[in-house]
C-alpha cells in the first residue's frame, strides 16, 4: 500500500501471555475463522498441487474451449488446457511469490523498525523518513519499471516487492519497540549486564514481532494482487502457471468462455479475502492497530 | 492473430537477372476504371451496388505512431497510412502491376531500365503539383534510406533514378532487376512529397502526423491511441473515387472487442477474426467474409520454427529432426489458427504455385516414437519422465539438458505454449520468452542470442521476394528477417541462382523441388502452416481490395 | 494547524523525491550493458547513443551523472521515445487527459459511495443490511480490479447491453458538444465505478470504524439526549469528527487508484496513460516507462503531502510526528 495516510496507530499494550489465546482468538471469530480456513486452504492446495491437478497445468490434449464438465471441472481454454489445474498450480506461484516477499518484509521491517525505535535520536530521524519514502513509492509502478529494464521473472518480481514492502512493518514494530523500552523486565535484563542487541534480539523482537506479523497477511494480501495484476497485463513470467497469466489469457474470449475469466479471479479473490481476514483477527489479538 | 502475421517483414534481396519475362508487364497502358474495379469485389458477387458517401468505421489494434508509411514498415502504421498515399503502380489481387501515379511504363534492357510516364493531373493535398521531382526525392531521400525492405532490395541493384522531364521517370540498374513492379505499390514505395519533406529529418518530420499524399482520403484529425479519421479526397486523381465519404480507424486492441464492435454495429471492418468468434459470425448471416494471405505487411506467410544452427546443440541435423517429428502441426491450426490456414507441406508458400513442391517425402510428419528414437541415438538420454540430458552428443558437454529458449512476439503466445507441450513429451524443456518486435529483431538478428523462435515469414508473390532471404549464407544478420537460422549450404545457394535462371515453367517448378528437397534434408526451419487471415464486414458494404488501398473503391449502403 | 508543521510537512517532500530519482538512477545503471542502451534503447544509431550519452553526461564521473539525470527529470524532461521518435513529455501528455478523466470520476464517485455506505452500515448496527454491506465491502476490497472488470463486462455490457464495452466514445460518431460529452459519460460510466470499486471499500470500512467511535463518545450521546433527531447527530456530531481520517485515505490511496487505472485501461481500452505504459514496457520503452514512473511517483507523494495538511486543518490534534 502506497499510503503514509493509514490511520496513525496506537501501540497497544502486549498483553502477558497473550500468545496462548491467540488461536482460539482468531478461530472464535466469524471472520477469523473464515480467513483461517482460506488462507489454511492456500497453503494446503500449494503444497499439495501436483497431486491435486488432474493434469499438467500446461499439457495440451483436452476439448479446446470447452464449459466445466466432469473431466473438465472448471472447463478448458483455447488451447484445451484444463483450467482446474492451472488454477491449482497457480496457487503455488502467488504462495512462492507472497511467501518469500513475506520473509523479506519481515526481515527488513523488524531490522529497520527496532534499530529505529531502540536506538531513537538521530538513527530513528533518518530511518523514519527513509520509511516515509518507500511507503508512498508506487510498488506497482516501479516493479513495471523493473520489468522494462530486465524483462519479466518472479526473482526480480519478489526483490523489488520485497525491498519496497516493508514499511508499515517498521512502523508497527518501532512503535512496540518504543512501548516495551520502557518497561521493566527490559530494565531487568539491563540490570544483568545483557548487551544491547541481546536485549533487542532476546527480549523486545519476540514481543514485538507478533503484531508484525499480524500486519504481514494484510501486506501479502496486496502483494498478490499486484502479482495478479502485472500477470494480468502481460507482464508475468510466462513460464510459471499463475492466476494473473490465465486471467490475461481469459479476456481474449470473454465473449465465448465465461468461465475463463470467472475461475481464475475467484481464486485470487479468496486468496486475497482469506489473508485480510486472518490479518485483521491477528491485529485485533495481537495488537499494533492500522 | 493472424492480421499481425503482418509484422514480418519482407526484406528482398535483389534479384540480377530478369526470371520471368513474360510477368514484366511492357508498356502496359490501361484503362484506369477498369483496372481499378476489376480488382474489387473479390470475394464473389459484391454485395450492394456501389453508393456514394457515408463512413467505414474499421477496427485498428494499434495506435499507427506515425502516418508515413514511406519511412517504415510497421504493420501498424501501414494500415493506417496508406490510404493517404499512392505508389508508382498499384497491384490487384493476383498480384499483377496496374497504372497508379505512373500511368504506363516500358522495360528496355531485359529489365534493367525501366521508363515511367507519370499522370500530369494528380495533385497533393495541399494543393501543389505532383511531378517526376517528387519520386526522385521519395526514393533517394526517404525510402531508399529509411524503408527497410526498399532499402535491402533496391538499395544496392539501383544504379540511377533520372527525370528527363516533369512527367517522366527512369530507373535504372547495373543488371536486369526482374520484380521492379512488384515492388513499387504503396506498401513497398509510397511517393511522399519533396515539398513537404525537404530539408527536414524524415523520421522526425511533423508531417508524419500532419501528412500530405495524394491518396483517395486525407487526413482529418489524429487522435493518438484512439481515433484517426479520413475525409475522401474531393481532387483524387481516380474519377468518381473514393465512394465513401469518411473513414475512421478506430483502436480497439482487444481481438474479442473488435468482434463485439462489429456486432454492435459500431465498427464495419475487421483485418481479421480470432478463431473462436468466426464460427459464430459466420452464421450470424449479416456479414461478408474475405479470407486472403495478403496483408499490410506480407504475402503467403507462413509460420516457422527456426532454429538457431549455431548453437551446439542443433548442430546435429537428427536433433532438429526429431523436434520436427515432435511437433503435431494439425494442431496448431486446429488450436491457434482456428482453421484459418492449412498445415504447411514445403518450405515455399502454396500460395506461388509455380515453386511450391509436392509430395516431399522427408518433410517431417508427427512421430513422436521416431523423435525418442532420434533423440537416443544422438546421444540425448532420457532418465524417467525428465528432461533429456547430452550423453556423448557431439560439441556438448555431458549432462546437458535439452533445454532451450523460444522467443515469439506475445501475439504468438499459444505457438509457444503448443511448442512447449509438445516437446516436454519427448523430454526437451521449452522456456518462452515473449518479445515485442523490436527487442525481438534486436536478439534475434542482430545479436543472435536465441535457441529456437517462430517467426511469420512471408513469402511475397515470388521466391525470390520473401523465400531466399531466410536461406542464403550470405544473408545471415543484421538485416530484419533474414536468414534468422544461420544456415549455410552452398549448394542451397547455388540451386536458388539455377532456380531463378532456369526457363520453361516445368524445369523451374523442378528445378524448385531440388531446391526444397536440399532444404528439408537439411532442416534449418520446422515450417508450421500457411496462415491466412479474415476479413469481416456487413453485407451492406462492397468493393473492398485486400491490402494497400482496400477502401478505395468501397462503399456502405445503408440498411 | 501551525504553518511550521505546513513547512516541515512541505520540506519532507525533498528527501521523498531524491529518493524516488535515486532509486531510478540506480536501475538504470543497474541494467545489464551500457547504461546508454538502457536509456536510448538497443536500436538506436550510434549517433543517437553520442546525443543520449552527452545529454545524460554518461561520459562523466557518476555523481555528476546524478546531478545532470535530476536536471533532466526535474525539467520534465524525460528524452525521446525510441519507438515512437517524439519526445516523452508530448507522448504522456497527449494520454494524460484521458487518464485524468478517468481517475477523477473515480476519485469522486468513492468518496461519495464509499461516505454513503460508511454512513449506511454505521448506523445499522449487528443489522443484516449491515452485514450485507460490509460483507460486499470486504469482497470489493479483496477482488482484482481486471476481474471485476471482466465480470461488469460480462454482465452489464455484454449481457445486459448498458453500457458500451470498451472506448471513450462511440467509434465514428461526430457529435460535438452536450452530446459527445454525454457519449464520453456513457462510456466512463462502467470504468468509473470498477476503478472506484475498490476505494468505495477501503473509505466506506473506514468511515464504519471512525463513525462508530464518534457515535459512541459522550457528546454524541448528550446530543441524542437533547432529543435531535438521529440524522442531524450522525451528520453534525459524527460524520465531521470521523471524517479527518477519511480524507487522509482518500489521499493516500492516489497510488492504488493510479495502479488500478493501468488495469482498467487495458480491461476497457480506454486511450490513456496505461495502456501506453504496458504497450511500453513490453516493448522496453525506458524513456516512457521511467517517465511515467516518476510522473506517478512525484503525483503520489505530494497527494499524500496535500492531505497530511488537510488531515492537520481538520484535526488540530495531530502534531509533526
Amino acid at each position: 500500500m502506497s499510503a503514509t495516510a493509514d490511520v496513525p496507530f496506537e501501540p497497544a499494550a502486549p498483553g502477558v501471555g497473550r500468545r496462548r489465546g491467540v488461536l482460539r482468538g482468531v478461530l472464535g471469530t466469524p471472520s477469523g475463522l473464515l480467513g483461517a480456513a482460506l488462507t489454511g486452504t492456500l497453503v494446503v492446495v500449494a503444497v499439495f498441487a501436483p497431486a491435486l491437478a488432474p493434469y499438467d497445468p500446461f499439457a495440451i490434449d483436452g476439448p479446446v474451449l470447452h464449459p466445466p464438465s466432469v473431466a473438465h471441472p472448471l472447463g478448458t481454454d483455447a488451447l484445451g488446457r484444463d483450467l482446474y489445474s492451472g488454477v491449482l498450480y497457480g496457487t503455488r506461484t502467488s504462495l512462492v511469490v507472497a511467501g518469500t516477499v513475506g520473509v523479506l518484509v519481515l526481515l527488513i521491517g523488524a531490522l529497520v523498525g527496532a534499530v529505529s525505535g531502540y536506538a531513537g535520536r538521530w538513527a530513528d530521524d533518518v530511518l523514519m523518513r527513509l520509511t516515509e519514502a518507500f511507503q508512498v513509492l508506487p510498488r506497482f509502478f516501479l516493479a513495471i519499471v523493473v520489468i522494462a529494464f530486465f524483462g519479466p521473472g518472479i526473482d526480480r518480481l519478489v526483490l523489488v516487492l520485497g525491498f519496497t514492502s516493508w514499511p508499515m512493518l517498521a512502523r508497527v514494530v518501532r512503535a512496540e519497540v518504543l512501548s516495551l523500552k520502557q518497561r521493566e523486565f527490559i530494565a531487568a535484563a539491563k540490570a544483568h549486564g545483557a548487551s544491547n542487541v541481546r536485549v533487542v534480539v532476546r527480549e523486545i523482537l519476540p514481543n514485538a514481532l507478533p503484531a508484525a506479523i499480524a500486519l504481514l497477511g494484510l501486506v501479502l494480501a496486496q502483494v498478490i494482487l499486484i502479482e495478479a495484476s502485472l500477470g494480468f497485463i502481460g507482464l508475468g513470467d510466462p513460464n510459471a502457471m499463475s492466476w494473473g497469466y490465465l486471467a490475461n489469457e481469459a479476456q481474449r474470449f470473454l465473449r465465448v468462455a465465461w468461465w475463463l475469466p470467472l475461475f481464475p479471479g475467484l481464486a485470487i479473490l479468496l486468496a486475497v479475502l482469506g489473508l485480510n481476514l486472518l490479518g485483521d483477527a491477528l491485529t485485533d489479538i495481537l495488537g499494533g492497530r492500522r | 492473430m493472424a492480421r499481425r502475421s503482418a509484422s514480418a517483414r519482407l526484406t528482398a534481396r535483389p534479384s540480377r537477372l530478369i526470371r520471368r519475362p513474360a510477368a514484366t508487364a511492357i508498356a502496359a497502358t490501361l484503362a484506369l476504371l477498369a483496372s481499378a474495379c476489376a480488382e474489387q469485389a473479390p470475394s464473389g458477387e459484391p454485395a450492394a451496388e456501389p453508393v456514394k458517401g457515408g463512413t467505414l468505421v474499421v477496427a485498428i489494434s494499434e495506435d499507427p505512431e506515425l502516418l508515413n508509411p514511406a519511412v517504415t514498415t510497421s504493420g501498424a502504421a501501414h494500415t493506417a497510412s496508406e490510404l493517404l498515399y499512392n505508389g508508382l503502380v498499384g497491384l490487384n489481387a493476383q498480384g499483377e502491376p496496374q497504372p497508379e501515379l505512373a500511368e504506363s511504363w516500358q522495360v528496355d534492357d531485359d529489365g534493367a531500365r525501366y521508363t515511367f510516364q507519370l499522370r500530369d493531373d494528380v495533385t497533393w493535398h495541399d494543393g501543389e503539383p505532383f511531378t517526376s521531382n517528387d519520386v526522385k526525392f521519395a526514393f533517394e531521400e526517404v525510402l531508399l534510406k529509411y524503408h527497410s525492405r526498399t532499402q535491402a532490395s533496391l538499395g544496392e541493384a539501383l544504379a540511377a533514378i533520372e527525370t528527363p522531364d516533369e512527367h517522366t521517370v527512369v530507373f535504372t540498374f547495373d543488371q536486369p532487376y526482374g520484380s521492379l513492379l512488384q515492388q513499387l505499390d504503396v506498401t513497398e514505395a509510397p511517393i511522399v512529397a519533396k515539398h513537404v519533406y525537404q530539408g527536414g529529418d524524415p523520421l522526425e518530420h511533423p508531417a508524419n502526423t500532419k501528412p500530405i499524399g495524394t491518396g483517395p482520403f486525407t487526413l482529418e484529425r489524429y487522435q493518438p491511441d484512439a481515433e484517426i479519421r479520413f475525409a475522401a479526397n474531393e481532387n483524387y486523381f481516380k474519377e468518381d473515387l473514393p465512394y465513401l465519404d469518411t473513414v475512421v480507424m478506430r483502436v480497439i486492441p482487444d481481438d474479442a472487442n473488435q468482434v463485439v464492435a462489429l456486432e454492435s454495429g459500431e465498427v464495419q471492418w475487421l483485418w481479421g477474426v480470432p478463431g473462436p468468434d468466426l464460427e459464430r459470425l459466420r452464421a450470424d448471416g449479416r456479414f461478408e467474409f474475405l479470407e486472403t494471405g495478403v496483408n499490410p505487411g506480407g504475402t503467403n506467410c507462413i509460420m516457422t520454427v527456426t532454429f538457431n544452427l549455431d548453437r551446439p546443440i542443433f548442430t546435429d541435423v537428427d536433433t532438429r529432426r526429431a523436434i520436427a517429428h515432435a511437433l503435431d502441426r494439425q494442431q496448431y491450426l486446429d488450436r491457434v489458427q482456428f482453421g484459418q490456414g492449412k498445415v504447411a507441406e514445403a518450405p515455399i508458400s502454396s500460395g506461388i504455385s509455380f515453386a511450391h513442391a509436392e509430395n516431399l517425402d522427408d518433410m517431417p510428419v508427427h512421430d513422436p516414437a521416431r523423435a525418442e528414437q532420434l533423440l537416443d541415438a544422438a546421444g540425448w538420454v532420457r532418465e524417467g519422465d525428465g528432461t533429456r540430458v547430452a550423453n556423448g552428443v557431439d560439441g556438448v558437454k555431458d549432462g546437458t539438458p535439452l533445454a532451450f529458449d523460444f522467443l515469439h512476439y506475445p501475439n504468438f503466445a499459444d505457438y509457444g505454449e503448443l511448442f512447449r507441450a509438445q516437446l516436454r513429451a519427448i523430454g526437451a524443456e521449452v522456456e518462452l520468452r515473449p518479445l515485442e518486435s523490436t527487442v525481438f529483431v534486436e536478439k534475434v538478428f542482430t545479436e543472435r542470442d536465441f535457441d529456437t523462435n517462430v517467426i511469420s515469414y512471408c513469402n511475397g508473390t515470388d521466391p525470390e521476394i520473401g523465400v531466399k532471404r531466410m536461406y542464403l549464407s550470405s544473408n545471415i544478420g543484421p538485416v530484419p528477417f533474414s536468414n534468422a537460422a544461420g544456415y549455410r549450404n552452398p549448394e542451397v545457394d547455388r540451386l536458388f541462382d539455377e532456380a531463378r535462371t532456369t526457363i520453361g515453367d516445368d524445369e523451374r517448378k523442378a528445378a524448385y523441388q531440388r531446391l526444397q528437397e536440399a532444404i528439408v534434408a537439411d532442416l534449418p526451419y520446422v515450417w508450421l502452416v500457411e496462415t491466412t487471415s479474415t476479413r469481416v464486414f456487413p453485407k451492406r458494404c462492397g468493393g473492398f481490395s485486400h491490402s494497400g488501398h482496400f477502401a478505395e473503391a468501397a462503399y456502405c449502403g445503408t440498411s | 494547524m501551525s504553518w511550521g508543521y505546513a513547512v516541515r510537512r512541505i520540506a519532507q517532500l525533498i528527501p521523498t523525491v531524491a529518493a524516488i530519482l535515486l532509486a531510478s538512477f540506480l536501475l538504470i545503471h543497474l541494467a545489464p550493458g551500457d547504461p546508454v542502451l538502457a536509456l536510448a534503447g538497443e536500436h538506436g544509431d550510434a549517433e543517437y547513443y553520442e546525443f543520449m550519452r552527452d545529454k545524460f553526461g554518461l561520459d562523466q564521473p557518476l555523481h555528476e551523472q546524478l546531478l545532470t539525470y535530476a536536471g533532466n527529470v526535474l525539467t520534465a524532461d524525460f528524452g525521446v521515445s525510441y519507438v515512437r521518435g517524439r519526445p516523452v513529455l508530448d507522448v504522456v501528455l497527449e494520454r494524460l487527459p484521458a487518464t485524468l478523466l478517468l481517475t477523477g470520476a473515480a476519485l469522486l464517485l468513492s468518496t461519495v459511495a464509499g461516505l454513503l455506505a460508511g454512513v449506511f452500515t454505521a448506523t445499522r448496527r449487528s443489522r443484516v443490511p449491515d452485514l450485507t454491506v460490509s460483507g460486499v465491502l470486504l469482497t470489493l476490497y479483496a477482488a482484482p480490479v481486471f476481474w471485476l472488470g471482466q465480470l461488469a463486462i460480462l454482465a452489464l455490457a455484454l449481457g445486459a447491453g448498458w453500457f458500451p464495452v470498451q472506448g471513450m466514445s462511440t467509434a465514428g460518431s461526430d457529435a460535438t458538444g452536450l452530446a459527445n460529452a454525454a457519449d464520453v459519460a456513457h462510456h466512463l460510466a462502467l470504468p468509473a465505478i470498477v476503478l472506484a470499486s475498490q476505494e468505495i471499500a477501503a473509505v466506506g470500512r473506514l468511515t464504519r470504524v471512525g463513525l462508530r467511535d464518534e457515535l459512541d463518545s459522550d457528546h454524541v450521546r448528550m446530543a441524542r439526549a437533547k432529543g435531535l433527531a438521529e440524522a442531524t447527530v450522525v451528520v453534525k456530531y459524527g460524520l465531521r469528527r470521523a471524517l479527518a481520517p477519511v480524507v487522509t485515505v482518500i489521499g493516500g490511496r492516489v497510488g492504488h487508484l493510479v495502479a488500478g487505472a493501468v488495469i482498467v485501461e487495458v480491461v476497457f481500452g480506454w486511450p490513456g496513460l496505461g495502456r501506453l505504459l504496458v504497450t511500453s514496457t513490453q516493448s522496453r520503452d525506458v524513456p516512457i516507462v521511467l517517465g511515467i514512473f516518476l510522473l506517478v511517483a512525484v503525483t503520489v507523494v505530494v497527494a499524500n503531502v496535500i492531505t497530511d495538511l488537510c488531515y492537520a486543518w481538520l484535526d488540530p490534534r495531530v502534531r509533526y510526528r
